[in-house]
């Protein structure tokens, strides 16, 4: 068996074999199955709406919505070119990147499903445990394989957890849904402390990683930062730790109230020793040999990973330099959108789905197609979905940024704005959910228009302002540094602003509550006074967060609901 | 509490409306008896016999290839029939943030799907 | 009712125990609060006991070596409590007795049921079993272990289905 990574593979993602394709085949026709049962009444909706869950298929406000997985938020152009397709063919000429590294389509028919699964299986793709109460898509760094701080690569760890919690039998039908995330540097960029289980992992002695495990952790109604369990889990018993987490939580996890059968209640009930006490338990009665987790078949999978090949560094960071020079607003790009890369010459971009004014994570089937040109041309045609609804290009030379630029300033995915204020995560809210409270898109739309200016948003710097529709938080809302959370006040849409909260980076907090809820228009109005009360209260350099830490929240509420 | 809360009250007019099995499009059920995609074609109900129109129309959910069938609170004006709350005027009126995507909404480009 | 067993549909010859009444005579299923009164009988006929999703197969330890059926119920195929069960009464408890699974069971979950050590299905009144093998033949390719060991297909945890 080769270990070095052949030309053939896909770069950046685990490479499917006619084993893999069988299977994908096989779930495709199950899923056919399962419909023509459904339509001839074998089985009634409360029966096959988590069958078809498992396979998600939503039934929204206005018709079927499909999440197609992005495992670890990689593919490859020609994946993306079957979403195109799918956008075009099925849907609305469009798709909407999600915060779980995902795409959702939102124009769906139940009767096209099959055969949408089907020409995803054509290129190794699938819409398995994207929504039921099962072992949802692993989520990873985005920038992983390819930031200078990298310890490990997680996405192999993910796509061995991918394989292993796929038609699980034993976890299918959990108490309720179950997010694992990895981040593969101490540099937390996946809110591990926000999942069912978070992993961080770091280099271990003997040269095999260890990952810290942290259990508990959640947004929605009942947000929690997650306790840590295990400080140094070797690799080797990677799946029987995580097979010990779930049998505990499966057993025990309540089934009586959906509000309250998170994996994190669960914990926060028995207290974090006793939980910790019944899953060492079981990890020390289960069949260990079983589940353990060799190096060979870490190498194994490693080996279905196709790598970059990089090309010498040159001159491209003295062309890149003169570039800048020669053009402020490529500069301005560059500064927000890119990233360092552990390759010397090359670096990583964030292409923004998030123009002035639009709708965050929407993204057409025409820039779905550039997208998939650009990656194949200048990023070894790999393709990332990051937990912020934009896409990464991993791995691009630096002198090539320029003419990448351009493309896609033309083609309205040129926004400068990673990281600032505009750079805004939402949820569909209102206007697609089933569940929402209030839209979150125009809320975005409106506060997007009003910080467009980019020295504004430069001045301002980094912040992160996120937007849930409802309680669920699928816009994480209390991670953001504002959130802001849709209510519903007697049938009308009504929002709440949180501040304070944080993903990552090793500080994670949850957002404190300002005040009551206000209308579309005066939230807006507020958080304008918020961010004026921080231009004018900070000290040289520091960011919005930091402001908010040394101020409280008092200076903040007395502007937001300050009327003029 | 029913999730879809359409603020049904006892003196009100409410329509009847549902999603189609087989598209997941939004329907409502006209004088006719038969399911239309837009709410101005839709048949009032005084509040008062809503719960029975609703026990009828699940009765036969499974033939007509129905899901999730319940009542909707309206006001009437002149473009027809209003719900109360947003959700409502959402569902009926299609996304705000796309105009052009109405419940009558055709695929601009001869694609084989709509 | 009919159970399902290997494939075949077979007349479930055993009785339930009914509440209020004393045991039969022949072989019978308790509920756990009946057990140590079955395991009492004194009779050559056999015993199986019945577990709600919510029971602790922990509580089985000591009686399992005289036990020949355990019957796990599901009260609404969501409930994914009793393929915890199974598994553990398989890894932990090296049970090597018949596992049924009944109550509102799904074919869709007759595979997974399977691989957690469930031997045998009541089927629901009426249920059509081509529909269950078909389950069982839907894929011949599982991503992790089971308790079945089923043969290594290809690397990783990838297994071959029968
Ligand atoms: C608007 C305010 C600006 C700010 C806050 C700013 C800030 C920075 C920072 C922090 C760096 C170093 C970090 C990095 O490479 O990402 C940098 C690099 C650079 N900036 Fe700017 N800059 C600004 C405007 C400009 C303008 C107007 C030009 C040219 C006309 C320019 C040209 C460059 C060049 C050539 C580099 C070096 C690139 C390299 O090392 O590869 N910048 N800038
Ligand atoms: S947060 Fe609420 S409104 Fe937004 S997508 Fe999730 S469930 Fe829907």
């Amino acid at each position: 068996m080769s270990h070095s990574p052949s030309a053939a593979l896909p770069v950046g993602h685990y490479a499917y074999d006619d084993v893999d394709r069988t299977f994908l085949k096989q779930r495709v026709a199950q899923f056919k199955d399962q419909v023509e049962r459904r339509l001839s009444g074998a089985l009634t909706e409360e029966e096959f709406k988590p069958l078809r869950l498992m396979n998600g298929l939503y039934l929204q406000l206005h018709a079927y919505m499909l999440r197609v997985a992005i495992p670890y938020g990689v593919l490859d152009a020609k994946q993306m070119r079957t979403l195109a397709h799918i956008a075009r063919t099925y849907d609305r000429d469009y798709g909407h990147f999600t915060t779980r590294q995902n795409i959702q389509f939102n124009w769906i028919r139940l009767e096209d499903t099959p055969e949408i699964l089907n020409v995803l299986a054509d290129t190794d793709m699938h819409a398995i445990q994207t929504s039921g109460n099962c072992i949802r898509n692993v989520t990873a760094d985005q920038f992983a394989g390819a930031a200078a701080d990298e310890v490990l690569d997680p996405r192999v760890y993910a796509e061995i957890l991918r394989q292993w919690s796929t038609l699980h039998p034993e976890f299918t039908f959990l108490p309720r849904k179950f997010k694992i995330a990895i981040s593969g540097s101490q540099q937390d960029r996946v809110a591990a402390r926000f999942h069912d289980i978070g992993l961080i992992a770091r280099e271990g002695e003997n040269g095999r990683p260890v990952f810290e495990v942290f259990v508990g952790g959640g947004l929605g109604r009942t947000p929690i930062i997650g306790v840590r369990l295990r400080d140094d889990l070797p690799e080797e018993d990677l799946i029987a730790y995580l097979e010990a987490i779930l049998r505990v939580y499966n057993a025990h996890g309540r089934r009586d109230n959906i509000y309250k059968a998170r994996i994190k209640i669960l914990v926060q009930a028995l207290g974090t020793e006793e939980f910790l006490n019944q899953v060492n338990a079981e990890f020390a009665a289960m069949d260990r040999a079983r589940y353990r987790l060799p190096e060979a078949t870490v190498e194994a999978i490693r080996a279905r990973f196709g790598a970059p090949d990089f090309a010498p560094a040159g001159n491209a960071a003295e062309k890149l330099a003169a570039q800048r020079k020669a053009d402020r607003a490529f500069d301005a790009w560059v500064h927000t959108n890119t990233h360092p890369h552990k390759q010397p010459g090359y670096c990583s971009i964030t292409v923004s789905c998030k123009p002035a004014g639009g709708i965050p994570g929407d993204v057409t089937s025409a820039q779905m197609d550039l997208l998939a040109d650009l990656a194949e041309r200048y990023s070894f045609g790999e393709l990332r979905i990051t937990h912020l609804q934009n896409v990464v290009l991993g791995h691009v030379r630096q002198d090539a940024l320029y003419d990448v630029w351009q493309s896609l300033e033309k083609n309205g995915l040129g926004e400068a704005n990673i990281g600032f204020i505009t750079d805004i995560v939402a949820c569909p809210g209102l206007d697609y959910c089933a569940l929402a409270n209030a839209r979150s898109i125009p809320i975005a739309q409106k506060l997007s228009s009003r910080f467009a200016n980019a020295d504004l948003q430069r001045e301002i710097g980094p912040l992160r302002l996120n937007i849930s529709g409802c309680i669920n938080a699928c816009g994480h809302h209390h991670a953001g540094h504002i959130g802001i959370l849709g209510v519903d006040k007697r049938g009308e849409e009504a929002f709440q602003i949180t501040l304070g909260g944080s993903a990552g980076d090793g500080d994670a907090s949850i957002g404190q509550i300002l005040g009551s809820a206000m209308s579309e228009d005066e939230t807006v109005d507020a958080i304008a006074r918020i961010i004026d009360t921080y231009l004018s209260r900070r000290t040289a350099g520091e960011r919005f967060i930091e402001t908010c830490r040394r101020l409280g929240t008092a200076p903040f509420k007395d502007a937001a609901y300050a009327t003029a | 509490m029913d999730r879809r809360n359409s603020r049904r009250d006892a003196e009100g007019t409410s329509v009847i409306t549902a999603n189609r099995l087989l598209d997941g499009r939004i329907v409502w059920l006209a004088a006719d008896g038969q399911w239309a995609t837009l709410i101005q074609d839709a048949k009032l109900f005084p509040n008062s016999a809503v719960e029975e129109a609703l026990k009828a129309c699940n009765a036969r959910a499974q033939e007509e290839a129905l899901v999730g069938i319940y009542g909707v609170q309206v006001t009437e004006t002149d473009s027809g029939p209003l719900p109360v709350t947003s959700r409502e005027r959402i569902r009926a009126g299609g996304p705000s943030v796309h105009p052009d995507f109405t419940p009558d909404w055709h695929a601009p480009h001869p694609a084989p799907y709509a | 009712m009919p159970l399902l067993e290997n494939g075949q549909i077979i007349q479930d010859t055993w009785q339930i125990a009914v509440e209020g009444e004393s045991l039969p005579t022949g072989d019978v299923l308790v509920p756990l609060a009946r057990l140590s009164e079955g395991l009492g009988r004194n009779s050559d006929a056999r015993l199986g006991v019945v577990l709600s999703s919510a029971d602790d197969v922990e509580t089985l330890r000591d009686a399992l070596p005289r036990l020949d059926v355990v019957a796990l119920t599901f009260p609404v195929f969501r409930d994914g409590r009793p393929f915890t069960q199974a598994r553990a009464l398989r890894e932990h408890l090296h049970f090597k007795g018949e596992i049924r699974a009944g109550g509102h069971v799904l074919p869709d979950q007759y595979e997974f049921l399977l691989r957690c050590g469930v031997t045998a299905i009541d089927l629901p009144e009426g249920a059509d079993p081509a529909v269950w093998q078909r389950a069982h033949e839907a894929f011949t390719v599982a991503y992790q272990p089971s308790i079945l060991n089923e043969q290594a297909e290809g690397f990783a945890f990838r297994r071959r289905l029968a």
